[in-house]
């Protein structure tokens, strides 16, 4: 097996006493649709913001294709794409202002990010709107134009932290269609999610982090062992249970 | 339901308290500044007595505080919990006691205790006997509910406005006329009472349509009242009550309306198809394009251009028709850079979470300084001409338009040095800026008000330092015949304003280059 597309290795981070990410270890292959699952305040947004070279760890290595995150930013950096959970746009730029930018950033000339841009705008079922303010665009738009500024540069490794949260049926159904489409042509996809149908859906790998620490990683059925995902999800993180007790006016029978 | 929303008042005010350190200095400071207006009122009105404009001084007092509560809640609105309706629009309330409610937490705080305590000052400075009192302190209660409501139907009917993106973005443009009379006052009136220009008769004619509008109506109250003319005085009052009647009932209404209507002013618009400028200038044409974008679509950018030019002339007010019109020119040109460079300042914090798409394709200081000159060419592209047009135009109204020139070198020289200050500050004093709901001006967030004041006081003290030896080129070369000393000082000052900004996009790169991360995680907390 050759060298892996993102390889993790112990990577730490706390923000004083509070230890969000404490040593994990990953190792996603290429052409992988990987999915990060875990509740929410598991560490899943440290960790990425980690891997993608805008959070820095206390400790820990990232390989992105081989490439050193923390110790060659700009040769890892040129190989991925990154969509953060809250969409980070510029609302002052059109659609089709912001895909040129962001092409245009990655070191590609004009004329291509043009003409990618208006591509990917299609896909992405955004051509009407190119032409308006992305401030004036709803959450689903927004992630879609966000999914297209990670895109224009073709890159090997693709990470989305929430790609789908808030985003309506029908655009999440674009995204997904795109992200299998790229996962197909043998790109990497590693995203977060807290939605366990999602992830069973599209996923061929799938790790769960808890409380900063990779409690399971493998392929769907090996981490979900003859279960739902969602049940072994619940099995391995815990559930809080009872407390119902004390709600006893709860409810149209009483008052 | 008034007293509930009275305690949600008072917890929300004792929360800041207990809150982050930030917060609570802007809440200890907030109240000092209450008690000092409300000293200062009290002294200034009580002062007064005695004097024959008295009443027309008075009138023009109750005014200012009108029009103060008018436009403070447009400013800083958010800031008080209470004031947006939507927040309320969940339960089910009566229109009615909700009204009387939210005037109930209106009135709580510091503020609008320091307005009823200063303006009472009139108790001494303008009534006169038992009936003058009594009416002085309805007066001044019925003049404070006054501007409480006044405010209360304002801010109500924008506050759909004010949430949206087009409202907000219209409410920036609030800020250049605020900015304008304040400079006007601050500048203009006490060189116009310096010069005896402002007189008790300036007063008296203010007061000839001041005396009815609301505030002139209570003012006017008081001094009938004080001179026995007991109906006068009542007459005066009844229609203020009127007025605040007429008020709250308007206000009662776009309540309603405010509590089930969503605001509609924001339909989006498209913008000219046109690929992003500099197309073959790699990077830095790549970051000067969005740049320069910004600085005409962004509301923000546009009044902070105007305030500049603003500045510019108001420092110039003071000396510019007097023989020592040069220094004018000289103070009001490093002003100018010197703003230029405050503004600019946190430019990463500016940018907010946008910064994160940068972040993840900007990496190494080659491509860093790309970024930095990028941003400093689209300044300079509008920073050059605005401020070199405003000179010539501040030293054609000194009389003396061929002076523009070799203030030209000074602009040029103090650009170039803004522009440096404002690179380093914008990674060396980064800090996450938020624009509170509805406030249209972004502030630092809490905890970081020190790197806010260090980079406005670095840049003006940082770009008059810089200018010093333009400014003694300029004041030694008077001998030189001005067909050899004109280009020569422009073309050196314009040559050594390159060189600073240049070298401070060098040093701002190096710094980013080695702190990315940090200065992303800063500006993904910007809330704009």
């Amino acid at each position: 097996m050759g060298k892996p597309a993102i390889a993790v290795r112990g990577l730490r981070k706390s923000f004083g006493a509070k230890e969000a990410v404490a040593g994990i270890d990953l190792e996603i292959a290429h052409g992988s649709f990987a999915g990060l699952v875990g509740p929410n305040g598991a560490g899943k947004t440290t960790s990425l913001s980690m891997m993608t070279g805008l959070l820095r760890p206390d400790s820990g290595q990232v390989l992105i294709d081989g490439l050193d995150v923390w110790a060659d930013p700009p040769a890892a950096k040129a190989v991925m794409g990154v969509v953060p959970a809250e969409a980070q746009l510029f609302e002052r730029l059109s659609g089709a202002e912001l895909l040129e930018y962001a092409g245009r950033l990655r070191g590609m000339p004009a004329g291509e990010a043009r003409s990618r841009s208006a591509q990917l705008l299609d896909v992405l079922d955004l051509t009407a709107d190119a032409k308006r303010l992305v401030a004036d665009y709803s959450t689903g738009m927004r992630k879609k134009a966000a999914l297209g500024c990670a895109l224009i540069h073709n890159p090997a490794v693709l990470f989305l932290d929430e790609p789908l949260e808030g985003v309506d049926p029908v655009s999440a159904d674009v995204i997904r269609r795109l992200l299998t489409r790229f996962a197909g042509s043998g790109s990497t996809v590693l995203f977060s999610s807290h939605v366990m149908e999602l992830v069973e859906q599209v996923c061929d790998h799938v790790s769960i982090i808890n409380k900063g620490k990779i409690v399971a990683t493998g392929t769907i059925d090996q981490v979900r062992n003859g279960k739902t995902l969602q049940q072994a999800f619940i099995d391995l993180v815990g559930a809080k249970a009872g407390g119902e007790e004390g709600l006893s006016w709860l409810g149209s029978s009483s008052s | 339901m008034a007293r509930l929303l009275v305690q949600l008042k008072l917890r929300l005010l004792t929360n800041a308290l207990r809150s982050s350190t930030g917060a609570k200095i802007s809440f200890i400071v907030s109240t000092i500044f209450a008690v000092l207006v409300a000293i200062g009122t009290f002294v200034i009105l009580a002062a007064l007595r005695g004097q024959s404009a008295a009443v027309d001084q008075t009138a023009a007092v109750f005014t200012v505080f009108a029009f103060a509560w008018l436009i403070v809640p447009l400013l800083a609105f958010g800031l008080d919990g209470t004031l947006d309706p939507a927040t309320l629009a969940l339960y089910p309330l009566r229109t009615r006691p909700l009204a009387v409610g939210l005037l109930a937490a209106s009135a709580t705080g510091a503020w609008p205790l320091a307005n009823v305590v200063g303006l009472l000052g009139v108790t001494i400075g303008l009534a006169h006997g038992v009936l003058g009192e009594l009416v002085a302190v309805l007066a001044v209660l019925l003049q404070v509910l006054f501007c409480i409501t006044l405010a209360r139907f304002v801010i109500t009917a924008m506050a759909g406005l004010l949430r949206s993106r087009r409202g907000r973005d219209l409410a920036v443009f609030l800020v250049i006329p605020i900015f304008a009379l304040y400079e006007a006052f601050a500048q203009v009136v006490p060189r116009m009472a310096a010069e005896g220009k402002i007189t008790a008769e300036t007063f008296a004619g203010i007061d000839k349509w001041l005396r009815w509008l609301p505030p002139g109506l209570a003012a006017h109250a008081i001094q009938d009242a004080s001179a026995g003319h007991a109906g006068t005085a009542l007459l005066r009052l009844g229609l203020l009550a009127a007025v605040i009647v007429v008020l709250a009932g308007l206000w009662i209404r776009s309540l309603g309306r405010a509590l089930v209507r969503v605001d509609t002013s924001t339909q989006s618009s498209a913008v000219r198809g046109r690929p992003l400028p500099f197309a073959r200038s790699g990077i830095r044409g790549t970051v000067a394009g969005r740049y320069l974008i910004y600085q005409r679509r962004d509301p923000g950018s546009i009044v902070r251009w105007c305030i500049i030019a603003v500045v510019m002339a108001a420092a110039s007010v003071s000396t510019i028709r007097t023989p020592h019109y040069h220094v004018a020119l000289i103070v009001s040109a490093i002003v100018g850079a010197g703003i230029l460079g405050t503004f600019n300042a946190n430019s990463i914090g500016l940018t907010g979470p946008g910064f994160g798409l940068e972040a993840s394709a900007l990496t190494g200081a080659r491509a860093l300084r790309a970024y930095f000159t990028g941003r400093g060419i689209a300044l300079a592209l509008i920073a050059v001409p605005l401020m070199t047009a405003v000179s010539f135009g501040i030293a054609a109204v000194a009389g003396h338009a061929a002076d523009g020139l070799w203030v030209m070198a000074i602009d040029l020289a103090s650009i170039g040095a803004g522009l440096a200050l404002s690179s380093i500050f914008t990674v060396s004093l980064a800090y996450p800026a938020e624009k509170r709901v509805g406030s249209p001006w972004p502030r630092p967030a809490d905890g970081y008000g020190g790197r806010s004041v260090a980079g406005t006081f670095g840049s003006l003290f940082g770009v008059a330092l810089a200018a010093i030896p333009v400014i003694l080129a300029v004041e030694f070369t008077h001998s030189v015949p001005a067909a050899v000393r004109v280009p020569a000082l422009v073309l050196c000052a314009a040559g050594y304003g390159l060189a600073l900004a240049w070298a401070g996009a060098r040093i701002a790169a190096r710094a980013a280059d080695r702190q990315l991360p940090e200065l992303y995680q800063l500006a993904v907390r910007s809330k704009l």
